[in-house]
């Protein structure tokens, strides 16, 4: 099992959510994170001053996946996340020891 | 259960009292209440009748009841009851069960005196308002709690705790009956709350709602839900609870009076008075209003009435709670009957907190206090507001549409217009308050849902706001409107945002890319050319209206624009350049069109082409789209006179196609060619400028020299050497002075770093000195 995260653009998450959907992914968590990357902030003039924007608003979107499922999700979100502009995000791929339902105590690919 | 305890009792020594207090002395017990029992001492107790009363307890808890326990002398009692008022009132009901009735009347005897009065009825304002501080209230929260929360149970206690103490603090008659009926609904409900959860849970939270109100018989009517129906009956008696204990409860010393009240005018005026001072009507001034015969309403608006009412608005959380008084008052909805159809309305989505008629008030509250500068942080935008009134309206109105019936904004711009006109709002005032109605969402929704760096978006919104003016009216209302939402909605991310998107549409209304004439100009241009695409499918002529550019749109003919359809609309390949050459708008004048894929270098690459066709650029116009197709237009003429020949431009496709694909490079051929054409006859200082300011999105750099044949080559190479992508180019001859400007943005798809300027300006200018 992996954990796939992603940050991506605001406006992107919801066709990032309706491709996960489309290829099967029926659960997510979704955080609204700030932060950044290579972009650094950016200077924005406001009223002829300057203000520093040290974090840029992104959303975190979290997929648990079975093996043979991570590369299709991470296609899915690298597809659909893309502008091509700076700031489009990341997508990373972590292993995850073990996950239970809390409600059935399930565990393993059963409790995804 | 007295029975039980009774027979529990007997085991205790004599000379002591078991006792019932809190609910239990009140014989209030829900079914899954704790159950208070006191055992009282005279002076002094030894551990065996310690031990005896903790026997009595034992089979409370093995029966699972929750038992609050206490063994005390009076003594004990006394001093607790000093520290604690809710210790105070609770033994103010003491109930004997068994034992010594002189005990117990030992006992209130001791704390009667220490409860009257003044003091006492400050410690239970202290308590009443530490409670509204920690709770969720009955009154207006979405989750409220029953017992702690304001306008609850324990205000209800509290009320009748202030009677038994104070003649002053008495219920009225005209008040009792409504307070009954107030305590009966909470009871039942917290009971029903009990049953249904199977515990002792006062915060009815959103989940319990659907089955209590089925519980209760509530149903659904039009645009109201039945758990909608219970909260609203809910909200209604808690309100009258908050109404009655802020009047028992009512400190003498800080409360504003009032002269006469005789008309609608008078009422308004008093309210505003106690706005204006932060503190509430005293009890002479509401006995005053009372008895004024006012009649149902609706009221008329006087000169006196409006300019009364925008002080209140005006005046932050003291006017909040103006309103507030008035509406438990049941005076707010008899000046507005607007306002019925929010008042007590349950909103249910993850952000709202409120009801719809608390959150309009709390929005207003807050959009005052930011006006008037009364915040740690003030946005600028509220320092442009000169002013005020039309953004206290819009907040005071903005969600009135939310009466479950269609779309919220829509509708509410219609009820906005019937309140404002009611009101006698003047015109101008009334415009820019719909304005706000209309568009309140406008700022939040597109800041998170879309892409800040699309300039058409940009230039869209802008167009919708059309002043800097409007665009701060709508930045404070939406920062008040988030504020009073809830913390989701005012989260730092979101906000953050709605700063970029507001700066960002701010620096175009201030540059003058739009603008109300912009805008409509826009407009008009749009619908010339869908008239003129009728033929075509109108979800793809949309479409393509939606990607042109808004600056070729405004710059661009109509009838250009419908002709470049069928060359912009179909999808392009990678390699593919489509162009047309048709007669310009002067004799001997050719437009030339090319479209294609953007890529670095396609302008170069085609004025270079038509270079070596012997054609002189008169002007240029080049637009990319935000989904990097590049429209080129060029106002061409040959530069010795004569016909331009159907092979001419075939060699110029040919040629421009080749170097596309690299096979061919054109700096060497136009060098050549230039040699084959006279030096420019006349001097014109070269002048080069990078202006990082001018646009929020492109850095703006603006040339001016002689004119020559393939110089919008040479500039359009030399930016692409500087790695700048020309988003957007106009060049202009005159005479033979040249003024050329381009919008580029950096490898990075953003401005240039300021740090680049000089470097910018000095290799074109070492370009034009020096033409390779």
């Amino acid at each position: 099992m992996k954990l796939v995260t992603a940050i991506v653009k605001p406006f992107k998450l919801d066709e990032v959510k309706e491709a996960l959907r489309s290829i099967g992914v029926n659960g997510l968590t979704v955080t609204e994170v700030q932060g950044f990357g290579r972009q650094r902030g950016h200077t924005e003039v406001y009223r002829g001053a300057e203000y520093q924007v040290d974090f840029v608003p992104k959303v975190k979107v979290e997929v648990l996946a079975e093996e043979d499922q991570v590369q299709p999700v991470v296609d899915a979100i690298l597809k659909t996340a893309r502008t091509g502009k700076i700031g489009d995000g990341k997508v990373f791929v972590t292993p995850v020891d073990q996950v239970w339902r809390i409600r059935t105590g399930e565990m393993g690919p059963d409790a995804i | 259960m007295d029975d039980a305890v009774r027979a529990l009792a007997e085991g205790l020594g004599p000379g002591g009292a078991v006792v019932a207090v809190g609910g239990y002395g009140r014989r209030l017990l829900l079914p899954r209440s704790d159950v208070d029992l006191l055992v009282l001492h005279g002076d002094r107790r030894s551990s065996r009748e310690v031990g005896a009363a903790e026997q009595l307890f034992y089979p409370f808890w093995d029966a699972g009841l929750d038992l609050g326990h206490a063994i005390r002398t009076v003594d004990e009692c006394v001093s607790l009851a000093a520290e604690r008022v809710d210790v105070a009132c609770s033994l103010l009901e003491a109930r004997l069960l068994w034992g010594e009735v002189a005990l117990v009347q030992r006992l209130q005897d001791r704390l009667r005196p220490r409860l009257a009065g003044g003091p006492f009825l400050d410690r239970l304002r202290e308590d009443v308002e530490a409670r509204a501080a920690r709770f969720p209230a009955c009154s207006t929260d979405l989750e409220p709690d029953l017992k702690e929360g304001s306008g609850g149970l324990r205000d209800l206690h509290a009320i009748g705790w202030a009677g038994r103490v104070s003649e002053e603090a008495a219920v009225r008659p005209t008040e009792a009956g409504a307070l009954d009926a107030a305590e009966e609904f909470l009871v039942r409900v917290r009971s029903a709350l009990h049953l249904e959860t199977g515990r002792r849970t006062d915060r009815l939270f959103l989940e319990h709602q659907p089955a209590l109100a089925s519980a209760f018989g509530f149903e659904a009517t039009e645009g109201l839900a039945a758990p909608d129906a219970l909260m609203r009956a809910l909200f209604g008696h808690a309100r009258l609870v908050e109404h009655v204990r802020d009047r028992v409860l009512a400190s003498r010393d800080r409360m504003v009076e009032v002269g006469e009240v005789a008309t609608s005018e008078d009422v308004m005026e008093a309210f505003a008075a106690s706005a204006t001072a932060g503190a509430p009507l005293g009890p002479a001034a509401l006995d005053a209003i009372e008895a004024a015969e006012l009649g149902d309403g609706p009221f008329p608006w006087a000169e006196r009435t409006r300019r009364a009412f925008l002080e209140i608005l005006a005046a932050g959380p003291a006017g909040r709670r103006a309103l507030e008084a008035m509406d438990r008052a049941d005076l707010l909805g008899r000046f507005l009957p607007e306002w019925e159809a929010v008042r007590c309305r349950p909103q249910r989505d993850p952000y709202h907190r409120f009801t719809v008629d608390v959150h309009l008030l709390e929005a207003t509250a807050v959009a005052a206090d930011l006006l008037a500068g009364r915040r740690a942080e003030v946005p600028a935008a509220a320092g442009e507001i000169e002013e005020p009134d039309p953004v206290l309206l819009g907040a005071f109105l903005h969600d009135i549409g939310k009466i479950g019936r269609g779309r919220h904004v829509e509708v509410g711009a219609d009820v906005a217009a019937r309140a404002l006109e009611r009101i006698g709002v003047e015109p101008a005032t009334r415009h820019d308050v719909l304005f706000l109605v209309r568009h309140h969402l406008l700022l939040s929704d597109t800041a998170v849902r879309r892409d800040l760096s699309d300039e058409n978006l940009v230039l869209d919104v802008a167009a919708r706001i059309e002043e800097p003016r409007r665009l701060a009216m709508l930045e404070v209302l939406t920062l008040a409107d988030a504020e009073a939402t809830g913390p989701h909605a005012a989260s730092p991310w979101r906000l953050a945002l709605v700063r970029e998107l507001g700066a960002k549409v701010r620096h175009v209304l201030e540059a003058g890319d739009m603008g109300p004439d912009r805008a409509a100009l826009l407009e008009g241009r749009r619908a010339e050319v869908r008239d003129l695409l009728a033929g075509e499918p109108a979800e793809a002529v949309e479409r393509y209206l939606a990607r042109l550019p808004r600056a070729y749109l405004t710059s661009v003919a109509p009838g250009t624009a419908a002709a470049h359809f069928r060359l912009v609309a179909p999808s392009l390949g990678a390699a593919e350049v489509r162009s047309i050459a048709i007669p310009g708008d002067r004799p001997g004048t050719h437009q030339v069109t090319v479209v294609a894929a953007d890529r670095p270098g396609l302008l170069a690459r085609i004025a270079g082409s038509l270079s070596l066709e012997g054609l002189a650029i008169i002007s240029a116009r080049a637009f990319t789209t935000e989904d990097g197709t590049a429209i080129d237009l060029f106002d061409v003429t040959p530069a010795f006179h004569g016909d331009v020949e159907e092979e001419r431009w075939r060699r110029f496709r040919r040629t421009l196609r080749r170097s596309l694909e690299g096979r061919v490079t054109l700096e060497h051929r136009v060098a050549e060619k230039r040699r084959h054409y006279p030096p420019p006859s006349s001097e014109v200082p070269n002048h080069v400028r990078v202006l990082n300011d001018a646009s929020a999105f492109a850095t703006v750099i603006e040339v001016e020299t002689v004119d020559r044949i393939g110089l919008l080559f040479d500039l359009a190479r030399a930016m692409e050497r500087l790695g700048l992508d020309v988003r957007l180019a106009t060049v202009a001859t005159y005479g033979e002075r040249v003024v050329d400007v381009f919008y580029v943005r950096d490898a990075l798809g953003g401005k240039v770093e300021d740090g680049r300027a000089g470097e910018i300006e000095r290799r074109i200018l070492a370009g034009l000195e020096d033409p390779r």
